[in-house]
């Protein structure tokens, strides 16, 4: 059943075969499911079983084709139905009127299989892998480089896995620590807030920068990599500045002004703040450094001049890798995951299949991304229609509400989450090239998460800018956010299962690079945006220890979970639960 | 599909047999005039994004869970698992959505005049 979609085990799943499924294949030689292959109709994502395409099966028995699920023999091809609660088991029947063997059937519009001695559902690999050949790609004819069992992103391959051994100092470490290091200030300015949280002045409209700043700042594996002192400035800006020379040598060769460009590291810029807001001193730091270093990373960019903080916080990531990337000299693509501490924190990957609704053919691919970015509302289709139906239905009880997505009107995040998973039809104006049509077709388009990030960020899609009418204007619906997520759904794995039914992938020898564990989130920063569009004011809440702090540039306020839940979410960072550790409320305690 | 067309029968015995001959009822043909047209998989689609919409799918999934959960997860058969949920599943859709494909039935009929 679906729960077991996640294992963590390397193993692929497969219950175990039913004692007549083991029979039927060692009566039926290498190829026991070959006559239904040609049997198999598929239509965009539906496989079903007809012996010509227009076939409508009935029970052989009783006449029944509409109201009770239908089953084909596998051996003999006879249709029967079955029908538990009605009490009709014509197909039971038969299983036990035949001589042994009858017993495996087919479900004609699922195309999966059923034990009628068992009467349960049962799974068989070879059956499974030819129904979704079938349903991916109609067939392997297009040679493109998509079918199906797709190149698997090079990173997913690695899956290192550490034990993990508690370790503390011994006599010698003791020392070098002692020496190496100078005791933090004991915390006595205003000892009740956990340590780390320190306001930021602003420098002149740059809340958008604070408000990030301030999420990246209690992002634990962020910060437990800067405090661990995996990035240290000094002997990044005294290793670089050699790398550097080089750098600038090449520069002036090209007549380019990189000099200064080069100079910068804002891991470095990090690196100072975080010592300085860990540091126990309360007073407002001032991140003029790093808002320098940020610009003269950003003036390369074009239209930076749009303060906003989604486009800061994914300019800044970049900065981070781009720079480290730099100095390292690695080849690695961008976002890779592998290339720098942002990526290795924020990067996921993004799964698409788009098929074409003519011939099934289905082009799958990867992208790498730092944050999911959500529609606040639904697409003019889909939410007029779910409009009508929720005002048509009146929820039946407050419970109902909170569990579905969009029911009541109050848009959530895992309605957001849904409605961006769900597979979408691309109109006639973005038609996409069918490398087997060869022509270019309306297709099904459907985005699900490959790989998990450690830090997920949702960007909630406030900001309307139409190029067409020359405008911009500001969402200020109201968006309900967990404190803690399960994004199993929304995984490929699940994604593929809705869509295929119930089997076992060819191509599932890789659960998904992320355990049952791993999919659960807990929320732990929100940046939110209040105001107009031009003249609005960002705010984050942090949440440490289990208790609210609200963000404020440089004043800092512990809030009550209510005042964050009605705050207009903008952007909603979640660390996987298992390193959201209690390490946060010990540290608040100290 | 493979544009192999050459249709390779699985071994049938007597396919051809039809069910005992008799007038088939209004349903039965409705039923079938629904199937030809492929008007009852667009409605299939619409009652399963419907009720994925309004939640019935979640609800029906938690109660399946729940089940699976107190039998213990290999003692359950698919069969006790429909016949334990479908009373509730049916009880349980919201009249909107019988009503949206009642009147979408209706039509069909219309325009079909069976
Ligand atoms: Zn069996
Ligand atoms: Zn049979
Ligand atoms: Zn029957
Ligand atoms: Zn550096
Ligand atoms: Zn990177
Ligand atoms: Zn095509």
């Amino acid at each position: 059943m679906s729960s077991n979609i996640n294992r963590s085990s390397s193993e692929p799943i497969s219950p175990p075969p039913c004692l007549h499924l083991t029979e039927f294949r060692s009566r039926n030689g290498s190829h026991p499911f070959r006559a239904l292959q040609d049997c198999l109709r598929v239509k965009p994502g539906r496989a079903s079983i007809r012996r010509d395409p227009h076939e409508v099966p009935r029970c052989s028995d009783c006449g029944e084709s509409a109201t009770s699920r239908l089953y084909a023999c596998i051996t003999c091809a006879t249709v029967s139905c079955h029908a538990p609660s009605g009490g009709l088991y014509h197909a039971a029947a038969h299983a036990t009127a035949m001589s042994a063997g009858h017993e495996i059937a087919v479900d004609v519009d699922r195309a999966e299989l059923f034990c009628c001695a068992c009467r349960d559902q049962i799974y068989d690999r070879d059956f499974d892998a030819a129904v979704v050949l079938a349903q991916t790609s109609a067939s392997t004819l297009g040679g493109g480089p998509s079918t199906i069992p797709s190149p698997r992103p090079e990173n997913l391959r690695k899956r290192r896995r550490v034990d993990y051994r508690p370790w503390s100092p011994d006599q010698h470490e003791r020392f070098l620590m002692g020496s190496g290091s100078s005791p933090l200030d004991s915390d006595n300015s205003s000892s009740d807030l956990p340590r780390g949280l320190r306001g930021l002045n602003n420098l002149g409209n740059t809340c958008f920068m604070n408000s990030v700043l301030q999420a990246l700042l209690h992002t634990p594996p962020l910060r437990n990599y800067f405090l661990s002192d995996k990035h240290n400035r000094y002997f990044c800006q005294k290793n670089g500045n050699a790398g550097n020379a080089e750098k600038r040598t090449a520069n002036d060769r090209d007549g380019g002004n990189g000099n200064r460009n080069s100079r910068v590291c804002l891991a470095c810029d990090l690196d100072a703040m975080f010592s300085a807001v860990f540091s126990g001193d309360r007073k407002p730091y001032s991140p003029a450094k790093f808002l320098y270093s940020w610009w003269q990373h950003a003036a390369n960019l074009s239209g930076y001049e749009q303060q906003d903080a989604h486009e800061f916080f994914i300019s800044m990531l970049d900065g981070i890798c781009e720079k480290v990337e730099r100095d390292r000299r690695k080849p690695h693509s961008q976002g890779s995951g592998d290339c720098c501490i942002a990526h290795r924190v924020f990067s996921g990957i993004l799964r698409s299949d788009v098929m074409c609704l003519a011939c099934g053919f289905t082009s799958t691919t990867y992208d790498p991304c730092v944050d999911i970015s959500l529609d606040l509302e639904p697409n003019q289709g889909g939410s007029s229609k779910i409009a009508t139906t929720t005002s048509k239905n009146s929820c039946a009880g407050e419970s109902d509400c909170m569990k579905t997505g969009q029911t009541c009107g109050t848009s959530t995040l895992r309605g957001c989450l849904e409605q961006f998973t769900r597979a979408e039809k691309l109109g006639s104006d973005q038609k996409f090239f069918c490398q087997q049509c060869q022509v270019r077709q309306e297709s099904l388009k459907q985005m699900s998460i490959r790989k998990l990030p450690l830090v997920s960020c949702f960007h909630i899609k406030r900001f309307e800018h139409s190029s067409t009418r020359k405008m911009s204007r500001k969402v200020d619906r109201y968006l309900q956010f967990p404190l803690s997520l399960d994004m199993s759904p929304y995984l490929s794995s699940s994604i593929l299962r809705s869509r295929f039914g119930n089997r076992i992938f060819p191509f599932d020898d890789e659960p998904d690079a992320t355990s049952e564990l791993a999919s659960e989130f807990e929320l732990f920063a929100v940046v939110t945006h209040s105001g107009k569009l031009d003249a609005g004011h960002y705010v984050t809440y942090l949440r440490l220890s289990n208790q609210w702090y609200k963000c404020d540039d440089a004043w800092i306020t512990q809030v009550d979970e209510n005042i964050v839940r009605a705050a207009q979410g903008y952007m909603m960072f979640y660390v996987q639960k298992m390193l959201h550790y209690k390490a946060t409320e010990r540290q608040g305690a100290s | 599909m493979k544009p192999k067309t050459s249709v390779n029968r699985p071994p049938t015995p007597d396919v051809l047999e039809n069910p005992p001959e008799r007038e088939p009822t209004l349903q039965e043909l409705l039923n079938i005039k629904l199937i030809e047209s492929g008007e009852k998989e667009r409605l299939m689609e619409l009652l399963r994004e419907r009720l994925v919409e309004c939640g019935w799918k979640d609800d029906m999934k938690a109660l399946c869970r729940a089940f699976v959960k107190k039998q213990g997860r290999n003692n359950v058969t698919v069969d006790e698992l429909v016949h334990v949920i479908t009373p509730k599943g049916r009880a349980s859709i919201p009249d909107s959505v019988k009503a949206e494909l009642l009147q979408r039935i209706r039509t069909f009929l219309m325009s079909a005049a069976v």
